[in-house]
């Protein structure tokens, strides 16, 4: 009998907990965001769809090799001073964001973007051409991208170099 | 009411049977309407009711302001939906229970004192009538289970029935010291009998605390009777598909979502009329408030309640469902009905 009365208690007792708990949150502003308005920071290490600035890139062609699935396509034209990149893309359908391009690419020009939320209707919509199609093609050789105004990356003391 | 049928017999010309029949269709039709809005409107309030306290937002784009126009367009859509019956479903049965259900909970609507003058059917036995009416969902719950042909169907339908039949002992009984305090079963009566402020309201517990009790009991009847919050065992969406009503689509999957809400707000407002003192302004000085607006502020304010109850607790098992009905809820309102009887006695509030 003493049981049964303690069971009542208990079970009105915790509800009422309960429902003191959840109209707090009532009040409390809401940990969600309305996602296409309002989006996340992400944290800067971020490893979002991988990004090419093809004004710094040099058709070095160390990250299509480094690639584990082979996701980057460079096509260059020309060789040695004349050397041009016409392609640069990358197929995200393969992506593994494994991040090997970035960490290897010496003009810096490869990086993890932030961006993660590419939907698109075809896969075919997922091969990411990075060419300006105002540009068409990118000197290669570093002097001829100083003499052309292109970015170039810093030489560092004791860099070789690996100018193509 | 007598403003309508005085309307009917004078300004249109119509003879007392045609001024009734004239009436009682616009009082349908008018209860219909409300009904569905406050479907529609109480769709929206549970999304948001349960976004906030989850600390999410719930709907936020449909019509701009906070999603109003949400449980619209649910109810659009959900009106050019496929109707599917089930080849080995029992055709008959199948297409009229849900109409079964919601004429349970319409009917009930019938009685519900709206104002001072303003009640579809002034019934002396009104409260009576609202219970008994409101009993049919269970029929129709039973009937949509077994017309499916499904055993979740069956099984949701086999719960309802035992708990819905179990609660209404409860929730009869705690309106009991209520029926006693007011000495009669007309709802607008019961309403008159509490003029006078928040402190002549039958849920004033210095007044008579066995009248709080019961609003406590009934309370919680009222949600195992609406098959919502912990206690809605005939629907349990993670062990049965959807219960009863797993098989149904379309329009007809409406009626029952329909009449959910109608007897949610149906419960809400015989909790406001029974111990909320019905369409009184809480405050004597407050009587230019619309007394209907005192009345449906009255119901939502329950009606969140309701909610509150159902994203707080989490279900219960079918065993414990029974214990808390035959163990503990009825024994209670025994006793209230005892103990409240006893105090009226004492301090000559007894009619």
């Amino acid at each position: 009998m003493v049981q049964y009365f303690a069971d009542i208690y208990q079970a009105v007792s915790s509800a009422m907990q309960g429902m003191g708990i959840t109209f707090k949150h009532i009040y409390k502003k809401p940990v969600t965001l309305q996602f296409p308005d309002e989006r996340q920071v992400m944290p800067e290490r971020f490893r979002g769809f991988v990004h090419n600035d093809t004004k710094k890139c040099d058709a070095c062609n160390i990250c299509a090799k480094l690639c584990p699935v082979d996701c980057i396509y460079i096509e260059t034209e020309g060789k040695a001073k004349d050397r041009y990149m016409t392609r640069y893309a990358i197929d995200y359908n393969k992506c593994i964001w494994c991040s090997l391009c970035t960490e290897n690419c010496h003009t810096g020009s490869i990086t993890m973007s932030h961006d993660y939320d590419h939907s698109v209707y075809d896969r075919k919509s997922l091969v990411y051409e990075f060419m300006d199609p105002r540009e068409a093609r990118v000197p290669c050789h570093r002097q001829t991208r100083i003499d052309q105004g292109w970015w170039v990356e810093p030489k560092e003391e004791g860099d070789k170099g690996d100018d193509a | 009411m007598q403003l309508l049928y005085d309307f009917f017999t004078g300004q249109m010309g119509l003879d007392a049977t045609g001024a009734h029949v004239s009436v009682a269709s616009l009082m349908a039709v008018l209860m219909f309407t409300v009904m569905a809005i406050c479907a529609i409107f109480f769709t929206w309030m549970e999304r948001k009711v349960a976004g906030f306290m989850q600390s999410r937002y719930g709907p936020m784009y449909t019509g701009r302001f906070h999603g109003w126009a949400q449980a619209v367009a649910d109810m659009l859509k959900i009106l050019g939906k496929e109707d599917i019956i089930p080849a080995e479903a029992d055709k008959g049965m199948f297409k009229f229970a849900p109409i079964l259900v919601l004429l349970g909970s319409l009917l009930a609507w019938a009685a519900i004192p709206w104002a001072p003058d303003f009640v579809a059917a002034d019934l002396d036995l009104g409260l009576f009538y609202i219970f008994a009416a409101s009993s049919l969902v269970v029929i129709g719950i039973l009937m949509a289970g077994w017309a499916s042909n499904n055993k979740w169907a069956l099984y949701g339908a086999a719960r309802g029935a035992a708990q819905m039949v179990s609660y209404e002992i409860p929730l009869a009984l705690a309106a009991v010291p209520v029926i006693m305090r007011a000495g009669s079963l007309n709802p607008q009566d019961i309403v008159i009998s509490q003029q006078g402020g928040i402190w002549h309201w039958n849920i004033n517990p210095i007044a008579n605390p066995f009248l709080f009790v019961a609003f406590i009991l009934y309370f919680i009847a009222s949600i195992a009777e609406t098959n919502r919050g912990p206690f809605d065992m005939p629907e349990t969406e993670s062990e049965l598909v959807a219960g009863y009503h797993t098989e149904y689509t379309g329009m007809r999957f409406a009626f029952f979502f329909l009449a959910e809400y109608a007897n949610l707000f149906l419960v809400s407002m015989i909790a406001a009329m029974l111990f909320l003192g019905g369409w009184w302004a809480p405050l004597p000085g407050m009587g230019w408030i619309p007394p209907a607006l005192n009345f449906i502020i009255k119901g939502v304010l329950l009606v969140f309640l309701n909610m509150w109850v159902r994203w707080t607790l989490p279900r219960v098992r079918v065993d414990q469902l029974m214990y808390l009905c035959w163990k503990v809820m009825i024994p209670a309102s025994l006793l209230c009905v005892v103990g409240a009887g006893l105090w009226m006695m004492a301090w000559g509030q007894l009619k």
